[in-house]
This record gives structure tokens, sequence and C-alpha cells, in this order.
């Protein structure tokens, strides 16, 4: 059952009044998990009380309950049809004339009772299977998650999954863990670490205070608001190690095509940065190289040395090697050696393929790192080498040798930082007067065609991209266009027509355009950047610096008014050079 | 009246066509008052209240009294929620299906609406009371009462005619399925924790449940 909740009907405004009355309900639920779970208490505590009695030797004759000692004749006490122990007659409960249970019997029933559980023992005759707790609210919840493509606030949710873990780990426990809860999870994590990344530059702060009833009022007040993001952030990862720890949802996961989603989980909780740190000591050796004939990027992992211990105190170490060949860090992507027990100096001899064109990898690199697997599926992270590979050659012999690297201390990759030559598919059309070149009066059209490899920023899925336009005139005014969402293409074909107009061919002489492309975030407040491309003058351009391509189409495109000119431009990462 | 000072939480969900009165009904119900205007409900939504059930010893001797923690739930009755309101069916315990005295067609839907809970709620026969909403409006009235009474006694379920405007038997009828409720409850733990003996517990009944407190949940 992927999603049974298509939630899709729903207006925004919907939405969030369902939401809220979840919320309520969720409150409902912890006021009476509460509840019972203070029943139970006390019926252990009365448990206890008798069972100092198994001590005492049997023999010796006393009611199990208050041990008072029991007579031959008078007050013998009688045996209990539920736990049957002698009990005296004062620690019996009658339930009708010819019924009696002792007191922990009848309590027993009594939080039973209290309790519901008949009504869930009910529903599982009609409902096998069917998890007590509030699976319901959950996959609500998820339904409404995926449906959110709007601007619904990260916020609500983000309270009310805090508040629904426990239940969320229930569910990781029950058998029918499904799709759409992963997603919920993944996407969840994808958020919040967007949401602490803003938090770390300041940027975007409203995300996360949102107002959402006075839970967040509360929690704002309580915490400093920097604190709260990565307080979530641990909660949901630990949540999400107990997810994967519990066996039933292994055995789920294990089945072939969920296999990746169990990766996925994990490296979400080491990418989040949810994993102990070591210093950063000791080398790593490997060989990389490229079979050309098979298109096989291949990754020979020899060992590492001198590695510093995973857990210090302890001095315990049991390292293994995971490799990404960013920027894609989706599961796909995801490489790992074996672990090895106990050593700072391992051996894996291990080699680590990819099925890859020769032309992508100049837009890739490597990230070959080093973490100790500890106890429970923590992680300690011992280093890493980045290798960008389009500055590798893989046609000279000795690059093709083992080497050592000096392992390094976790660099902050920024999404698609650096990383180039992303192909952009366009057809470009240019000025046509009207008519009259000389007059003013003219149009630079643009149809944007398609693009093709865009970075996988997310590691849950495909990216909502668009094309924004931006043309820069030599005042430096601004003409901007965008294009319409695409949503979950990896390959998008928008076939979307810019319209520039009332710009002159002298104008365009000395202008520039910026086509960018993003994912559109389901909060409208952050997309992300996945690649720009320039046409046209170059504001700041030494004179030594050769005419850049992007220069020279320009011309070509000016040259010739009237026609259209296909080009495929490179999409470059670095989203500071592009005004949008 | 979020403290778990209580025994049992009991959970009511009431059904029926849009604008037959659920959710004043049971505003009349949590807060004893009436809204004339038509809100059209947004999927869900749900009220509570606490009230004290008198549970009765075999003998009809007086038994003890037990704090009763009511969460009723509101279903909005348009077609168009139907995916999401019957998704809510499974985790009540007992229904209150309403419908509107001034309206043939929410009569004639009551069949549609047993067959729904038949599918959805937690057993194939849960606790219900049929409820004929708008009984102050007579001269309006489209549904007699010997209709609804037969139909009723055909599915068996308690019939009440209500309404929210006035108050007339909303006490009444919400007792009666909290009645229902608590002596199904007590079979079904009887049957467990007493292994044999058929008619050993104690039957309760519903003293005029006096609210130790009325509040509502916004």
């Amino acid at each position: 059952m992927a999603c049974e909740f298509n939630l899709n009907f729903l207006k925004e405004l919907e939405r969030e009044a369902v939401l809220e009355v979840l919320y309520r309900d969720q409150m409902v639920r912890k006021t009476e998990e509460e509840r019972i779970r203070k029943l139970k208490l006390q019926l252990q505590q009365l448990r206890w009380k008798g069972a100092r009695n198994v001590n005492h030797e049997y023999q010796e004759r006393s009611c199990a309950r208050c041990q008072k000692s029991l007579g031959l004749l008078m007050n013998r006490g009688a045996v209990c049809n539920g736990c049957s122990h002698r009990v005296c007659s004062e620690c019996r409960v009658c339930l009708n004339p010819c019924l009696w249970k002792c007191t922990v019997c009848y309590a027993h029933g009594d939080v039973k009772v209290k309790a519901g559980e008949w009504f869930f023992e009910e529903r599982a005759k009609k409902y096998p299977g069917e998890a007590k707790g509030c699976r319901l609210t959950i996959r609500l919840l998820c339904g409404l998650w995926i449906c959110d493509h709007g601007n619904f606030k990260t916020a609500n949710i983000l309270c009310f999954l805090t508040l629904g873990i426990s239940h969320l780990q229930e569910l990781g426990q029950s058998k029918s863990f499904n799709k759409s809860v992963e997603n919920l999870v993944l996407s969840l994590t994808t958020h919040i670490k967007k949401i602490s990344k803003s938090q770390n530059d300041m940027a975007d702060r409203r995300l996360l205070t949102t107002d959402y009833g006075q839970n967040v009022e509360r929690r704002k007040q309580r915490r400093s608001q920097s604190d709260t993001a990565i307080n979530i952030t641990s909660r949901v990862s630990i949540l999400l190690y107990n997810i994967t720890s519990s066996p039933t949802s292994d055995a789920v996961f294990c089945d072939g095509r969920k296999h990746g989603s169990l990766y996925s989980l994990n490296s979400t909780c080491t990418e989040s940065g949810n994993f102990g740190k070591a210093n950063v000591t000791g080398e790593i050796e490997f060989a990389i190289r490229y079979i050309f004939k098979a298109c096989i990027l291949e990754i020979c992992i020899k060992g590492c040395k001198n590695l510093a211990y995973g857990e210090e105190k302890k001095k315990k170490c049991n390292p293994y090697v995971k490799v990404y060949l960013l920027p894609d860090k989706s599961p796909r992507s995801k490489r790992k050696t074996a672990v090895k027990k106990s050593t700072v100096d391992p051996e894996f001899d291990e080699t680590l393929k990819y099925k890859i064109e020769y032309s992508q990898l100049g837009s890739r690199q490597l990230q070959i790192s080093v973490w100790h697997a500890g106890a429970l599926k923590y992680r300690v992270f011992l280093g890493e080498v980045v290798i960008p590979l389009a500055a590798w050659n893989f046609e000279e012999n000795s690059m093709q040798l083992f080497n050592w690297y000096q392992l390094k201390p976790k660099q902050h990759l920024k999404p698609s930082a650096e990383l180039t030559n992303w192909l952009f598919h366009m057809i470009n059309a240019p000025v046509s007067g009207k008519k009259d070149p000389g007059v003013p009066n003219c149009q630079l059209q643009v149809m944007i065609f398609g693009a093709k490899n865009l970075p996988m920023l997310r590691s849950a899925g495909m990216p909502n991209s668009f094309v924004k336009g931006c043309l820069i005139l030599p005042d430096q005014a601004e003409v901007k266009r965008k294009s319409p969402v695409l949503k979950k293409e990896a390959f998008p074909q928008w076939k979307h027509l810019f319209v520039f107009d009332g710009v002159t061919p002298p104008q365009l002489q000395q202008s520039c355009l910026h086509l960018t492309v993003w994912d559109k975030s389901s909060f409208s407040s952050s997309d992300q950047f996945l690649g720009g491309a320039k046409l046209g003058a170059e504001e700041s351009l030494g004179s030594a610096d050769p005419v850049p391509p992007s220069v020279l189409q320009w011309q070509e495109v000016l040259r010739s008014p009237n026609t259209w000119m296909d080009f495929t431009l490179v999409l470059h990462s670095n989203k500071e050079n592009f005004k949008s | 009246m979020t403290d778990g000072d209580y025994d049992y939480l009991i959970k009511l969900l009431a059904l029926g066509d849009s604008g037959v009165g659920k959710t004043t009904f049971l505003y009349r119900y949590t807060d004893n008052k009436f809204n004339p205007k038509f809100i059209t409900t947004v999927g869900i939504d749900f009220r509570e209240k606490r009230v004290v059930y008198n549970s009765r010893g075999p003998n009809g001797s007086p038994g003890k009294a037990f704090k009763v923690h009511l969460q009723l739930w509101d279903t909005a009755g348009q077609e168009r929620f139907r995916s999401l309101t019957t998704a809510f069916f499974r985790d009540a315990m007992g229904f209150l299906l309403m419908f509107d005295l001034t309206s043939q067609q929410s009569f004639l839907n009551v069949r549609n609406w047993m067959s729904q809970l038949q599918a959805n709620a937690y057993c194939e026969n849960p606790d219900i009371v049929l409820i004929g909403n708008k009984a102050d409006l007579s001269d309006q009235r489209e549904v007699n009462e010997r209709q609804a009474k037969d139909l009723a006694d055909k599915y068996g379920i308690p019939y009440f005619e209500t309404s929210a405007a006035t108050g007339q038997n909303v006490e009444k009828a919400v007792d009666m399925l909290l009645d229902l409720i608590m002596k199904r409850m007590e079979q079904c733990v009887d049957k467990t924790q007493v292994s044999d003996t058929a008619n050993g517990g104690s039957s309760g009944k519903l003293d005029s449940a006096k609210p130790e407190e009325k509040k509502c949940a916004c």
C-alpha cells in the first residue's frame, strides 16, 4: 500500500484545518498514554508487593497478596481462579456472588478495561495486523506531507512529528511499515537539514518559528531559536536509528526493492550530522581507474593506517569505507566496503564500481570517507578524501596506481558547489525586430527547451525544476522571466518561451542573459539552485582572458535577427555568479 | 481538559448527510449551546466532554461511579471528504448516525451510512444510535416517527428524535450510546476474564450523567 491517503483533494487551508485537528487529537492521545502508563505502573507495584512473598518459603501458609499468615482451620484462604495463588479473604474482589479474584488479577483486568484494550482486541479481529497506536494519524500525516507541494508550513508538521515520534517508532516496529512513512521520514530529514542549514546562515528563520498554536509559542520561549533546529534534528535521527535497527522493519527493508531505502535512511543519519566525530588522523590507500570499454569507474580501496579510534575511551575502532559519486548523494551513488573489526590499520582490498559514461566524469567528485561502525548503528566519522574527477587523467597509466591520501575532516560541501557541466539544452530565439531593426521596439525570444542530468539534490526523488531568465541590461536594469515548474522529472522539457520586450539591438549588445535552473521547494522560500548558464556580454573580464563561448554565442544571435539559433549550454553550479 | 484524571476514554463519532446537524448536535451536547449558522465541517473535527457513568451491580444495586472522558468526533457529511472521514470510523467505539427529520433524502441515505459503517467500523456490528434531528421544525417534517422507528428496529438499534435547537433528547441519545458501549465493554472483558460465567458482569446504567465539568476542546 503506497499511500492510502491521497489528500490532494484538500485545499491548502483545509489541510491546515485537518492538521490542526490531528494535532489536538495527538494531545488527547498523549494524555491517554500517560494515564495508561500510570495505571500499569500501579499494577506493577501491586504485583511487587506480592512478589516479595515468592522469596519466602511457600510452605509457610500466607496470603500471596498481603502476606498475612493463613490458618489451618480458620481463615485458610482460597486459591484465586486467575493466578492460582492462595489469598486471604480480604484480598479478594467479588465479581459476582459465585466468582471472585485476587486483588492483583482484578487490577490486571481492570487496567485492561480502562486502557481500552477490549476495543483493540475486537478491532484486531476485523483488521489483523493493525497496530493499536495512532497509525491513522501517521498515515494521514503522510498523506498531508506527500500532497503538500504548495506553501504549507513545515513548522506545523515538524512540531507535530516531534510530538508523534513515539508513534512513528511504534510504526517502525509494526509490519506494515509502508512506503509513505519511509518517504515521510526521508523528506522530513531532508527538510530538517535544509532548515538547519538556513539556520546556520541566519537566512530563513521564519520556517521554524512559524506560529503553530501554543505549543510552538512555548517552545520558542524555552529554547533559543538556533537551538531548535539542532534539537529536532537529533531527535529525528534517533528515531531513524530506531527504525532501522528494529528487526521487523529490517526484514521489510531487506526485500530486494526496498534495500536501497535502508541504506538511504542510514546515510541520511550520517549525512545530517548525527554521528560522532573523532580527531581525524591517518591515511587511506586507493587507486582509481576508468575502464573505457565497459564504461566502469573502479575504486580499489586497499586500506588505511593510523586511523583515529572511533571510540577513544574504549580504544575501539571498526572501520569501513563509504564512497559517493557526488553530486549524487542518493543511495544509487553509495558504495561501502565491509567493516573491519578492532583495527586502526584496516586492509580492505575491495573494488567498488560505478557504471558511468566517461563524459559525465568531469562533473563528478569522488567522496571517499572512513567511518567507525559502533554498536546500535552508532557511526563515527574518521575522515575523508574528496577527489574532483575533472582533474583526473584516466588515460594516464601512472594515475591508476595505488596512492596514499591524507584523510581530512568533513568538508562542508554545499550542494552542487564547484560542480560544473550540467548539460542544458535550449533553443534560443533572438531579436526579431518589428520589420525595422532600427526601431527600438524589438523582442528577444528565448525558447527554453529542456535540461538533462540535473543534479540530484534531494535524497527522496527527482527535482521539481523550473527555469528563471534574467536579462541584465547595460544600465543594470533586470528583466525577469520564469517558467512553470515541472514536477519530478530528471529530464524536464519545459518548452517554455521567454519574451523580453522593448529592448534594442544596441542594448542587447551590452546585455547579459542569465538562465538558472531551480528545484522548486515545497516551501516557497527556499528553492534550491541547480545550476546556471550565461549568454552575452561579460561584465568584468580581463582582456587577457580568451573570449568565452557565451559571448560568442550571444554575438552570433545578435548578428542574425529573426532566426532561431539552437544552443546547448553547460550549467554551472556557483550560484553567486548568477542573477535570477 | 488535558489532565488524565478519568477512568475511560470513549470515542464516539457522528455521521450522516451534510447539513443534518451533526456539528450543532455535538455543540449542544458539549457546551449546551445552539448555533443556528450552517458552517460546513472541513473533513473532521472533535469535541470533548467529561461525564460520570454510574455502573449498576447485578441486582440493580448502585455500583461504582466512573469518570468517562468522551471524545466526540464530528465528520464532514460532504461526499468529497468521504475518504478522509471513513478512515476515522475505525477508531471510534460507537456511532451517532444522524439524519434530518425535515429531509426525506437524508433519511433514505441512512442505509448507505449503515453499510459504510459495516465496512469501516472496528467490527461488523458496532454500537449505533439512530438520531432524527431537527425535531423542533415540526411543520417541515418529512420523516414520520413510525418510519424511522421501523428502520431502527430493523437494524436493532435505538432511535431518538432530537433537536439541537431546543436540546431535546440530545443528552439522552449520547448517554444511551455510552451505555451500550460500556455494556459491550463489560461483555468483552467478561468473555476473557470470567471464562465461563456467562452473565457474570454487572450491567451499567447511566445516571443522568451529570457532567463533572463542561468544557469544549477548542
